[in-house]
Formats: C-alpha cells, sequence, structure tokens
C-alpha cells in the first residue's frame, strides 16, 4: 500500500472517476436543460405573478432566437422569437394553472458537437376545480451548442396517431 | 425469545441461502415487472367507464407475440418509451373501413355493437381505410367531443401488449 505507483494510479482513477460522476457531459447539460424547461413551465397554484413572468423568461432563454415549433394538429409551423416564446409560456400558464410539466423515457443522441437530437415524452398533469387531468406528447426537439451552451432551436410534436 | 416460524418470516438469519433467495427474487421481481408484466397507474377518463380514473392495471407484453391485436382488444400504446402509455380499445384493424355516424361505430359499413360504451355521442368521422401496419384506437368514453379524443390509426409497432385486470 505505501507503492506510490499504486498510490498515484488510485489518485488518478479517484479524480477521473469524480470528473465522470461531478463534471456533466453534453447529454447531461442537454438532460439538465430539459428538467429546467419543465420546471420553469410548470405552475403552482397561485403563483405570485413576478414568479410567472421570471420563469416565463427563464424557460425562453433556453432556446434559441429565433427557436422553430411545429404542432401539425394546430397548424403551427414557424419560427418563433424568445419574446414569443416567452408570451405563449405566459399565456398556457394563464390557461393551465397548477399543472406540472415533466419529460420521461427521453433519449438523446449528439450526432456531431454542437448538435443534440432529443426524443422525449413530454407529461402534463394538472389540477382544476373539478378534478385532475393528464395528457402526454412525444416530441422531437433538436438542441444546438451555442459558445459553450446548449440552447434548444426546435420543438416538434410526433403525431403518431392519426385521426 | 424462541424461533417462531413467524418471527423466522419476519427476521430470517442472513446467511448465504437467504441472500441467494433473495437476489433471485428481486431480479425476478425487476424482470417480470419491468419486461413482462407492466403496472399500470391510470389516470385520466379516456376509458371509463372500463378503466377507472386513479385504477391500476398490468401491461401484458406478451399478448400479441404471436397473434396481431383484434377488434376489442384494450391496449397500451407507447410514447417513446414504456413510462408513460396510452390505454386505449381497438376498433378496427388493417384493411377495415372504419366511420361514426351520429356516435355509432361502423366498420366495412356494417354497425357494430359496442357494449362497453356508456356514454353516448354524436361523434362524426368520415370512412377510412386503416394502412397495413395500423390499427384504429379510441377510448371507451364517449362523453366527451370528437376534437379532445385521442383517436385514429397507430402504428402496431407502439403498440406494447395488450392489458389484464
Amino acid at each position: 500500500m505505501n507503492n506510490p505507483k499504486v498510490l498515484l494510479l488510485m489518485a488518478i482513477l479517484l479524480i477521473a472517476g469524480g470528473g465522470l460522476l461531478f463534471l456533466p457531459g453534453d447529454e447531461k447539460k442537454i438532460r439538465n436543460n430539459l428538467a429546467s424547461f419543465a420546471e420553469y413551465c410548470s405552475s403552482i397554484k397561485e403563483e405570485p405573478v413576478i414568479e410567472t413572468l421570471q420563469k416565463a423568461a427563464q424557460a425562453a432563454k433556453l432556446c434559441t432566437d429565433p427557436c422553430k415549433v411545429q404542432i401539425e394538429s394546430f397548424k403551427i409551423d414557424r419560427e418563433f422569437s424568445q419574446k414569443e416564446i416567452s408570451d405563449r409560456i405566459l399565456m398556457m400558464k394563464k390557461r393551465l394553472p397548477n399543472t406540472n410539466f415533466s419529460f420521461h423515457d427521453t433519449v438523446i443522441d449528439i450526432p456531431s458537437d454542437n448538435i443534440g437530437e432529443v426524443l422525449t415524452t413530454l407529461r402534463l398533469h394538472g389540477k382544476t376545480n373539478g378534478g385532475s387531468f393528464t395528457d402526454a406528447y412525444e416530441l422531437n426537439i433538436t438542441a444546438e451548442k451555442k459558445d459553450g451552451t446548449w440552447l434548444f432551436s426546435s420543438f416538434t410534436v410526433v403525431e403518431f396517431i392519426e385521426k | 425469545m424462541p424461533s417462531t416460524p413467524l418471527r423466522r418470516f419476519f427476521f430470517p438469519s442472513l446467511n448465504k441461502k437467504y441472500l441467494v433467495r433473495l437476489v433471485f427474487v428481486g431480479l425476478s421481481a425487476y424482470l417480470i415487472f419491468g419486461y413482462l408484466l407492466i403496472p399500470l397507474r391510470i389516470q385520466g377518463k379516456s376509458m371509463e367507464p372500463t378503466y377507472r380514473d386513479r385504477s391500476f392495471a398490468f401491461c401484458w407484453r406478451m399478448q400479441y407475440l404471436f397473434s396481431q391485436p383484434k377488434r376489442f382488444d384494450v391496449v397500451t400504446v407507447r410514447f417513446t418509451g414504456r413510462k408513460i402509455m396510452l390505454l386505449k380499445r381497438v376498433i378496427a384493424v388493417q384493411g377495415e373501413t372504419v366511420e361514426f355516424r351520429e356516435g355509432k361505430l361502423y366498420v366495412d359499413g356494417n354497425l357494430v355493437q359496442e357494449p362497453y360504451v356508456i356514454h353516448g355521442s354524436d361523434w362524426e368521422l368520415a370512412p377510412r381505410t386503416i394502412a397495413p401496419g395500423h390499427v384504429y384506437v379510441v377510448g371507451d368514453n364517449r362523453g366527451t367531443p370528437m376534437a379532445r379524443h385521442r383517436v385514429g390509426q397507430v402504428d402496431m409497432n407502439r403498440i406494447v401488449g395488450g392489458v389484464l385486470l
């Protein structure tokens, strides 16, 4: 145990292991951004207005300016500025108070250094006066690395049920 | 204190045999409930009255291993994975033509009785033929407008399994 070579090897392994555990890679960073996005879009009952405004702005800051949104069933297929995204999130929060957003079954592929493809399921669970509601959507999200920061550059709702 | 069977059951001696048994039970539970018989916590009212909001069921993944979904089967339809799934009833299979007239289901032009439907509806859907490799799924609760109900043809690759309970 007193062999300095063994001690050095153990120290290197510990540092490498710690680095892998605590320094987030690109995939972890995208996952963290998704979790933050879900948190900012969620709203609690009787959320203070200032907090709602801040959260909507923070959610928009996780997106590129502009950011493409495609929702075929709502006939939406265009680019939105960060301001528009913030406004839309505010409108949504007003329409869906006391609603929790969460992402599940997330698969992240990083085909090149600056592009990430995310396939995930968005789950909405909200409480209304008459009870509760649950909804889910499959999303295809593109993330782009700009100046070392990952931002969402497109959101596409995958419509796998064809009426 | 005497070693009674009840005491041994709750406080077993941690010997090698017990640990092997524990690992076996843990692994079996993980494989069975993670891959074969997936527990479902139902949220939402789209399958009422057959499956009520906040009730519990299992998804049996082996159901369509050697067969295809049939009309009236209740199936689970996945999104990107198996954590969030839709619970729906198959009402038509590939090659069939499905339509709704005044809330009544017609398959290939013939009226189909749906005993599981309690709430009447005024659903209207023009005839459409189901594509190969697809099935047409719908919820049992027709009390909501069709526009707000997730209904339509879905690729059979999306079907995770049948529903038990």
